[in-house]
């Protein structure tokens, strides 16, 4: 049988950890930060993710990364070692060009509720529509009992009809009897957008169910 | 206490939620099913009503009321040969496509987590022998891993019941089995084929002797995580693979609710995951 | 009849499209994003495809892309539908191998009259 048992672990230990090999001091790891091997890079990214003082240098790394996988270990970092300058690296990511690192940047927003509170009220007052319907996207999984009062501010005074759309749709998931004024009157704001009116019909019914 | 019930909004809102959670859908024709389980899991957790409970799912930080759920609307019975179709798609593509891409000839490495018992990594082992003949030219290393120490030793026993190898051919059982009694031992041979050990996928001083893996068999363990552990213990197979290498998820469940690190590959017999 | 993949994360959009399509006799499938689509259209193809742009692990481009190499699915038509109205978003959704750019909210004759135009079905 060609079935073999060796020690993998053992083999492992010492055959390959090649791309550890650099000094896995703070000043060797940011600097393999720019190593032209995309793995290299993303190990130096893991071995940086609790050590507060590499935020800027991640957050400048994020805005040149071409590759997805050391990108989505740079955000996951940053978002989990959290701050302002971390956080606010993973902020501007909503504004890129970029649609898959704007999503990959909402998705680890999700995972940090306590750094995140604090800045959703500013990020729901943001000029660009598109970050608002973002910061939307992200309450969906956050795990923070304010989210169905900011849904509803949303949909009572934002301009934009898919910010409300995007804040509706969850609501639909979340929202309880508190919301229905605010959702009547969604309807009555844009009575000509068929959508909106699907939506809001759906979502009163379920919440008028739900109380019986 | 009063029984719970669940209105017709609040079956869709549950529908939508466990959908974007876990990938599975319930149409109306489960209808009763779900109603059932989700009044079992309100009076378990003296919520009251399915408002309280809903939003105790959605807003818990732990998650364990997901996973007790996931538990209770799915089955989680292992078995030989269970979900064959991946194990045929393993000896008529994946192996195929990963020899022909080898620039040397050291071993294929295969990962099965968690063991469970054993049936899952000693399926592979017997599929290889029986169904590939690339097992003549290379070598192949299988590994297991559990969190759970008692439940490697059994594996490593290797006996099992009449339900645990009902699938097998008959063929099969008598090659590779020792039927005594109620049980069922497996071959010494096998035993040796298999590298059993204990590993918490979510430590990664536990994980990082796994790597240059071909092939993960990771089935119906991470619909049960929550969404970070979920995509940390995929970033961790990331990790641990070579590029190119392959990771087969349960039926259930799919990359899509884990990690975009991944791309979807469809072969005749599954759709699997490949490291890019 | 012609079946359709609605590929959208949220999912009062995906039943307000099919509402409209199943009303006008089609079929319909949803995906929640990019993975979950290429799944099923790997398993299955369809007649058509209508994609939003942001979608959690895999986006709308991503999705196309992904989509477009698959030599069986490299002909069929594809709708962008999104929030996105920018030029340059358009350009990017031609570019990743959209047939049709719609900027949301879409009205049902809208979707309708498209997904007849690019599934040939304008009698």
């Amino acid at each position: 049988m060609a079935f073999i048992k060796k020690s993998a672990t053992e083999i492992d230990a010492v055959d390959h950890e090649h791309h550890r090999e650099v000094k896995r001091d703070f000043a060797g790891l940011i600097a393999e930060l720019d190593s032209d091997n995309p793995t290299s890079r993303r190990w130096a990214v893991r071995d940086l993710a609790h050590t507060h003082e590499a935020c800027p240098e991640l957050v400048a790394r994020l805005s040149i990364e071409s590759d997805a996988s050391v990108r989505t270990a740079i955000l996951s970092a940053l978002a989990h070692l959290g701050g302002e300058i971390a956080i606010s690296g993973v902020v501007n990511c909503l504004r890129s060009e970029d649609a898959a690192l704007r999503n990959e940047a909402i998705e680890v927003l999700k995972e940090v509720p306590n750094e995140v509170e604090s800045i959703i009220e500013s990020l729901l007052n943001d000029a660009d529509s598109d970050v608002r319907i973002f910061t939307v996207n992200i309450l969906e999984s956050l795990r923070h009992s304010n989210v169905e009062k900011w849904l509803i501010s949303v949909i009572e005074k934002d301009p934009h009809i898919n910010v409300c759309a995007t804040a509706l749709d969850l609501l639909s998931e979340v929202g309880s009897e508190q919301a229905i004024p605010a959702i009547k009157e969604l309807k009555n704001r844009f009575a000509e957008e068929p959508y909106i009116c699907f939506s809001a019909d759906l979502t009163l019914k379920r919440i008028e169910e739900g109380v019986q | 206490m009063s029984t719970a019930t669940i209105s017709e909004g609040d079956f869709l809102r549950f529908k939508e939620f466990f959908y974007r959670k876990t990938g599975m859908m319930f149409d109306h024709s489960k209808r009763y099913f779900v109603d059932k389980r989700l009044i079992e899991r309100i009076e378990a957790t003296d919520t009251d009503n399915f408002r309280t409970y809903f939003n105790m799912l959605r807003f818990e930080a732990s998650g364990d009321e997901l996973q007790l759920l996931v538990n209770c609307m799915t089955v989680n019975e292992t078995y030989f040969f269970r979900e064959e179709y991946q194990f045929q798609c393993l000896v008529n593509s994946l192996l195929d496509e990963i020899t022909k891409h080898k620039t040397d000839d050291s071993p294929i490495r295969i990962w099965s987590v968690p063991s469970s018992s054993g049936e899952e990594p000693y399926s592979i082992a017997i599929y290889l022998l029986e169904y590939w003949s690339g097992i003549d030219k290379w070598d192949v290393e299988i590994m297991s891993s559990d969190i759970d120490t008692k439940i490697i030793e059994q594996a490593e026993r290797g006996r099992y019941s009449a339900r645990s190898v009902q699938h097998l051919p008959k063929k099969i059982l008598s090659k590779y089995f020792y039927h005594h009694n109620e049980t069922y031992q497996i071959c010494d041979d096998l035993r040796e084929a298999v590298k059993f050990s204990r590993v918490n996928i979510m430590d990664s001083s536990d994980v990082r002797h796994f790597r240059d893996i071909d092939v993960i068999f990771c089935r119906n363990l991470l619909i049960y995580f929550d969404d970070v552990s979920r995509r940390q213990a995929a970033e961790m197979f990331f990790d641990a693979m070579k590029p190119n290498g392959f990771v087969c998820l349960g039926h259930s469940e799919s990359m899509s609710r884990i990690s975009s690190l991944f791309r979807v590959r469809k072969f005749p017999d599954a759709i699997v995951y490949q490291k890019p | 009849m012609k079946h359709i993949l609605v590929i959208d994360d949220a999912a009062t959009v995906r039943m307000y499209h099919r509402n409209i399509l199943e009303t006008a006799g089609y079929r319909v499938d949803e995906a929640i994003n990019g993975i979950e689509a290429l799944e099923k259209a790997l398993v299955k193809p369809y007649d058509l495809y209508i994609v939003d742009v942001n979608m959690p692990k895999l986006d709308g481009y991503g999705f196309l892309k992904e989509f477009r190499r698959q030599e069986d699915l490299s002909q069929t038509p594809a709708i962008m539908v999104t929030t996105e109205a920018g030029a340059n978003d358009r350009a990017l959704g031609y570019a990743a191998g959209a047939n049709l750019y719609l900027t949301k909210p879409i009205k049902p004759h809208e979707l309708l009259s498209y997904t007849r135009l690019l599934l040939g079905d304008l009698a």
